[in-house]
């Protein structure tokens, strides 16, 4: 691990950390202090239909079963689009840096000039982008926890059950991100890797919404990350999510290795 | 590879697909040279550079550099070498101050007390952004990133190109005393009168392939000397019978400009006998060289199309 890249990078990251981290504390407060309002005017009746059970569990990936709870509508926080767009930009606009961006604005000569190896700048990359994530996320959950505060306890998520949520959805993020480096090891242009990217992750959020009401989508939607991504069975039960968790490690780490092999074969420089 | 060596290429071949990116090279760099590289745009100056630093895989063939293989050992050899790119862009938030920490950090030395030598010396700011530099600003913290390590080696790719005459001058002497301190300059130019004020040594660089490696002189020698004679009669150089060796180029009137190989008193005894009204012998400059280098090698390829 090569200090200075990891201050360089860290200098570049920081404004993006923050624009992403405080968008996110934002749309994360407001759902928190409006989910718990719209959750006491869903009369249980109506939850009862069938197209309002197929919308929500679209919304939330999964099955809802005949208990759904407060915690049901909380999950919300954690599975809407936007929350779910910003967590993937951030990880598409950092992972997508190194090569492709550097190559695009023509600052890899002077970076590669340095005494370090493709795979030190990779890593000193993927290091700060991980701290990166983690902060984003952990705004987040601050402007959940400030949201909630509204609402009565009942209508709250617990720390530590928004904890795991977080994690799960950083491990999420580390299987975008692995893709994301692979795109970029393999790119000239950052417009491109980032276009590729988000063909990839749109298509991996429609798999899985498509999953919950069409039996062919079922059989593949493993393929989704989405799939492994369950804050409401967190959030019902408490549980770690171990299972999924390895998945999206073990697929991170895959896919960043082999944009590792990549990045060490291919001509870098400024085009 | 010898020791005495900073850089040996061998049979050195980059293709980009069907597009010729430079082939065949061979060549040496003793240590401690000033050695210009030579060639007009797209001659494959930048292609040789970039794989000398391990930037570009080899087609075919090898570079090592500093005794090192310049693709295999790339983050080794980068130790001990500055680099200035030709088309030189920095990070926009970057200052020559933060540029020097970072890079000392990087090579886990403090960088910034020569590095604001060269700063001063090279009349720059460290404390303004690159966002807010012109280019010619941008290259001078190119210039200090690259020498403020001291590398046993600097590779620059047409450094001057956007720099003010003092600040040309002020470099060709960092550069000397580089070189006398043992240091080696890698000089890609297409600016014949800096290599030839600068240089000791000159490889010529022709649609990606080496025309000619060796000292100016040698090349000088190589090239002939020039000669300008006017004769008396202005009828004369059309029933000049020339001498072995003396090959004309050009007539204008009584005037003939011509290249000559060979001992000088065989040509002075031959204008002996003419009844000359002017005349010149002299070794031609570096742009006479590399014109005859380039043009010989386009007339070449054009005549074995």
């Amino acid at each position: 691990m090569n200090r200075g890249l990891l201050w360089k990078t860290a200098l570049e990251l920081r404004a993006t950390t923050l624009l992403f981290g405080i968008a996110l504390f934002l749309v994360e407060a407001l759902l928190a202090f409006v989910v718990p309002q719209v959750t006491d005017q869903f009369s249980t009746q109506i939850f009862q239909l069938r197209f309002v059970q197929t919308i929500v569990r679209g919304m939330l990936g999964t099955e809802l079963g005949p208990d759904a709870g407060p915690e049901t509508f909380l999950t919300i926080c954690w599975v809407h689009p936007v929350v779910l767009s910003l967590a993937w930009a951030h990880a598409m606009v950092c992972s997508t840096r190194f090569p492709a961006g550097e190559v695009e604005r023509g600052t890899i000569d002077v970076l590669l000039s340095l005494p370090v190896s493709r795979g030190q700048a990779l890593v000193a990359e993927t290091l700060v982008w991980m701290g990166s994530t983690a902060g984003v996320i952990a705004l987040g959950i601050s402007g959940n926890l400030l949201g909630g505060l509204a609402a009565p306890p009942e209508h709250r998520i617990r720390l530590g059950a928004m904890a795991i949520v977080g994690l799960n959805l950083f491990a999420v993020n580390l299987t975008v991100g692995g893709l994301g480096w692979l795109v970029s090891a393999a790119s000239q242009r950052r417009g491109k890797a980032i276009t590729n990217l988000l063909i990839a992750v749109l298509g991996s959020f429609l798999l899985n919404y498509l999953a919950q009401f069409w039996s062919p989508a079922k059989s593949i939607v493993f393929l989704s990350v989405l799939n492994y991504y369950s804050p409401l069975l967190v959030l019902r039960r408490g549980a770690w999510p171990w299972s999924d968790l390895a998945v999206l490690a073990g697929v991170g780490t895959v896919l960043w290795t082999a944009a590792l092999g990549v990045l060490a074969r291919r001509d870098l420089s400024t085009t | 590879m010898t020791d005495s060596n900073a850089i040996e290429v061998d049979s050195l071949t980059k293709l980009y697909g069907k597009a010729r990116g430079v082939e065949s090279i061979t060549l040496s760099v003793p240590e401690g040279s000033l050695f210009g590289f030579l060639g007009p745009n797209g001659a494959g100056k930048t292609t040789t550079l970039r794989l000398l630093l391990g930037f570009l895989r080899p087609t075919s063939g090898s570079a090592r550099v500093l005794g090192l293989d310049a693709w295999h050992d790339s983050p080794r050899v980068k130790e001990d070498v500055g680099y200035v790119p030709g088309d030189l862009r920095l990070y926009p938030w970057l200052t020559a101050r933060e540029a020097l920490r970072i890079s000392g950090a990087v090579r886990r030395r403090d960088l910034l007390a020569r590095g604001l030598e060269l700063c001063e010396a090279f009349g720059l700011d460290p404390t303004i952004p690159v966002r807010s530099m012109s280019r010619g600003t941008r290259q001078k913290v190119g210039l200090v990133l690259a020498m403020a390590p001291g590398p046993r080696l600097l590779v620059l790719d047409e450094p001057t190109s956007a720099l003010d005459p003092l600040v040309q001058e002020h470099l060709r002497a960092e550069l000397r005393r580089a070189a006398a301190e043992g240091r080696t300059v890698f000089f890609s130019s297409h600016t014949l009168g800096e290599v030839e004020s600068l240089c000791d040594r000159v490889a010529i660089l022709r649609e990606g392939r080496l025309v000619a490696v060796d000292t100016l002189e040698a090349l000088r020698r190589a090239t002939g000397h020039e000669v300008v004679v006017r004769f008396a009669d202005p009828g004369r150089p059309a029933s000049l019978a020339p001498p072995e060796g003396l090959r004309i180029e050009s007539v204008e009137g009584a005037s003939v400009r011509a290249t000559f190989h060979g001992k000088l008193p065989v040509l002075l005894e031959w204008l002996r006998h003419e009844r000359i009204e002017d005349l010149s012998i002299s070794r031609p400059d570096l742009e006479t060289v590399f014109r005859r280098y380039y043009g010989a090698g386009r007339q070449a390829a054009g005549g074995a199309a």
